[in-house]
């Protein structure tokens, strides 16, 4: 390697390092002010919890305690793991149809899918938010397929990519082994997309757990979800804010996820179809 | 136990093309059957019509004596190999063989009695809990092989199976297929572009182009009396050579003029060859049927031709000789029993009694 590369690399670490600095920071300032005394964290953010500040798990027990978060926490995974086994079982079946079954109707179907991922949500969000409490799904189980609607653009996207680079042969050879349809999806087409639905899912998931507009618009204050309740619990009773507890439920409100992610990980894309075809 | 019966079938795709128009074919009940073309000549989807997985535009498709057009593919009672082998990626090699079974609700220990005769008759038991990605071309083959043979259909369809194998499998797996047919008893339908397989492994073969059917006949018959310039072209290698010359007609009878050469023609070619005197023929002659003129007793030292070597090739046993005589490019197979230099002049002789005729305008056999 010359120098000239050198120098250009060093450059780039130096920039990434900073940038990571940049984004990571503020996760640190939650996680470390989490552990401090109520009343320290507003004077003095920055410092590292000694042993005058230091006040343990005591602020996780106060935030728990209040403001029903176990409550909203209940209600955020319920939401999010139905939206997305949802979204998964609707839009894997919707885009291997609308790939293998060549019509205009369907071509018309894909670009009204692509089409969605362009709208912003803020341009749709009072309409929409209008026409759901009409049809009544302005409660926890009525928001799910409105995720499902929401999500569906990228997932369907990001499936008939895979299904597009799939090979056919795979699935006549199940149609000739006795296979409907149906099961022709479930017991070869599904097993062989698990990696694109698990990066699909990991996607939804990061999204609608952490959302926070939907819900505060269709669930409001009564049935709240995390991030509305983080919300109000910020809010506060007119400045008196329990900013330890805070830190302390932003920090549980992250763990489920990044947790998922790590479990997941491992699977995303990862090439399956390796064997199924000459090679 | 069934035969295949290809009615007047026409097949269009959705871009409007016409790929087969009117392909009538008969294939008996336990017959070896080698559809063989160059690529793209409608094989597969002849194949993929009698498979289910294509509709068929018009015409009739009978398997047995039951109408199959619009029978869907479970329920036509045949198996497939693809090309591409396609066994399923997240299923161990048991479960890709015994999945049509299983789907068709057989009892667990009859599925499992037939696998293992299949995986022992094809020597993949060793490998029965792995998955096809820990699998070499040659095991994945004879698994997707397995995979038909484990549902004892009446009717065997193979796309190229052995055409991603090395050539060392391919020659094995070939003979194993035979082998194969001989103990299952049921009817096979084998697309393959290569006329080595074709001639060796078929009982009879169907040589197809442009979606029509060329000739239909048994291996011998396609190589010793092939119908058109285009059969005659593609069955055999090197190719045969094929020569444009002039009919003449003396007393004697009829004679094959070209440069210099005048070979005089069988008596059995004077009828066909009556409404060809003084037209333009092409003369067909295969390499083998040149030899050197030393080995070569006929009385008469007439049919000779004096080939330019251009190259020569030793095979062991032959020579290949690549050269010409006058303009015409000719090939020529010879016994190798003297050394024969490049760039050197061979006199010939031409085996006449193996010639064969054809109209230069249709490229239709006029006589062999
Ligand atoms: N799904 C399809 N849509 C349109 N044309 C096709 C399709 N499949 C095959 N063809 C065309 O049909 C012709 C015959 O194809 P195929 O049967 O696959 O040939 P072969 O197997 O003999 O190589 C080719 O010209 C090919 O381009
Ligand atoms: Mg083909």
């Amino acid at each position: 390697m010359n120098t000239k590369r050198k120098t250009a690399n060093s450059f780039y670490f130096a920039l990434l390092l900073l940038l990571s600095v940049i984004f990571l920071f503020p996760i640190y300032l939650v996680l470390m002010n989490s552990f401090k005394s109520k009343f320290n964290i507003v004077g003095t953010p920055f410092e590292f919890p000694n042993g005058e500040t230091f006040v343990g798990i005591e602020n996780y027990i106060n935030g728990i305690n209040s403001s029903g978060i176990i409550d909203a926490f209940l209600r955020t995974a319920f939401i999010t793991v139905g939206s997305v086994i949802a979204i998964i079982i609707f839009t894997s079946m919707t885009a291997w149809y609308i790939v293998r079954v060549k019509s205009k109707f369907n071509k018309a179907i894909y670009y009204l899918f692509l089409f969605s991922m362009i709208v912003p949500f803020q341009m749709v969000m009072f309409t929409m938010t209008a026409v759901c409490i009409k049809l009544n799904l302005n409660n926890i189980f009525g928001i799910i397929p409105v995720y499902l609607g929401f999500g569906s653009g990228l997932s369907v996207f990001m499936f008939s990519g895979f299904v597009k680079g799939m090979p056919r042969e795979i699935e006549e050879a199940a149609m000739i082994d006795g296979c409907s349809p149906l099961k022709t999806f479930f017991l070869v087409v599904f097993p062989i997309l698990k990696p694109t639905a698990i990066t699909v899912a990991i996607l939804n998931a990061m999204w609608i757990w952490n959302d926070f507009l939907l819900p505060y618009l269709l669930l409001g204050t009564t049935d709240k979800t995390l991030s509305v309740a983080i919300q109000i619990a910020m809010q506060g009773a007119y400045g008196s804010i329990d900013w330890g507890g805070f830190m302390a439920m932003l920090v549980l409100a992250i763990i489920p996820i990044i947790v998922f992610y790590l479990i997941c990980q491992k699977y995303i894309i990862k090439g399956v179809i390796d064997g199924a075809v000459k090679g | 136990m069934a035969s295949i019966s290809l009615k007047n079938i026409k097949k269009t795709y959705e871009d409007g093309v016409t790929v087969i128009d009117n392909l009538n074919l008969e294939i008996k009940d336990r017959e070896f059957v080698i559809l063989v073309g160059p690529s793209g000549c409608g094989k597969s989807t002849t194949l993929r019509m009698i498979a289910g997985l294509e509709e068929i535009t018009e015409g009739e498709l009978y398997i047995g004596s039951r109408l199959v057009n619009n029978v869907s593919p479970k329920d036509r009672d045949i198996a497939m190999v693809f090309q591409s082998y396609a066994l399923y990626p997240h299923m161990s090699v048991y479960k890709n063989m015994a999945f049509g079974l299983k789907n068709r609700k057989t009892p667990k220990d009859e599925i499992d009695k037939k696998v293992r005769a299949a995986a022992k008759m094809l020597d993949i038991e060793k490998y029965l809990h792995r998955k096809p990605r820990a699998l070499s071309g040659g095991q994945r083959q004879r698994v997707a092989l397995g995979r038909a043979m484990v549902r004892d259909p009446a009717v065997f369809l193979l796309d190229e199976p052995l055409s991603n194998l090395d050539a060392k499998l391919r020659t094995e797996m070939r003979s194993r297929i035979s082998m194969l047919h001989k103990e299952l008893k049921t009817t096979f339908v084998y697309v393959t572009h290569d006329q080595t397989e074709a001639m060796t492994m078929g009982d009879r073969i169907v040589v197809m182009k442009d979606g029509v059917i060329m000739q239909n006949d048994t291996p011998q018959m396609l190589y010793n009396h092939p119908q058109n310039m285009f059969v005659a072209g593609f069955i055999g290698s090197p190719q045969m050579n094929f020569i444009e010359c002039t009919v003449r007609r003396d007393k004697n009878g009829f004679h094959a003029v070209f440069e210099e050469y005048d070979y005089l023609l069988p008596e059995r070619m004077n009828g066909p060859l009556s409404l060809y005197t003084d037209k333009e023929v092409i003369i067909g002659i295969r390499p083998e049927d040149m030899h050197s003129e030393s080995f070569y007793f006929k009385p008469d030292g007439a049919n000779t031709v004096n080939l330019h070597v251009d190259i020569a090739e030793m095979t062991g046993s032959d020579y290949f000789l690549f050269g010409t005589a006058g303009k015409k490019r000719i090939v020529a197979k010879i016994s190798a029993a003297e050394e024969i230099k490049n760039d050197t002049v061979c006199k010939l002789a031409v085996d006449i009694d193996k010639i064969h005729i054809f109209d230069k305008i249709s490229e239709n056999l006029i006589c062999d």
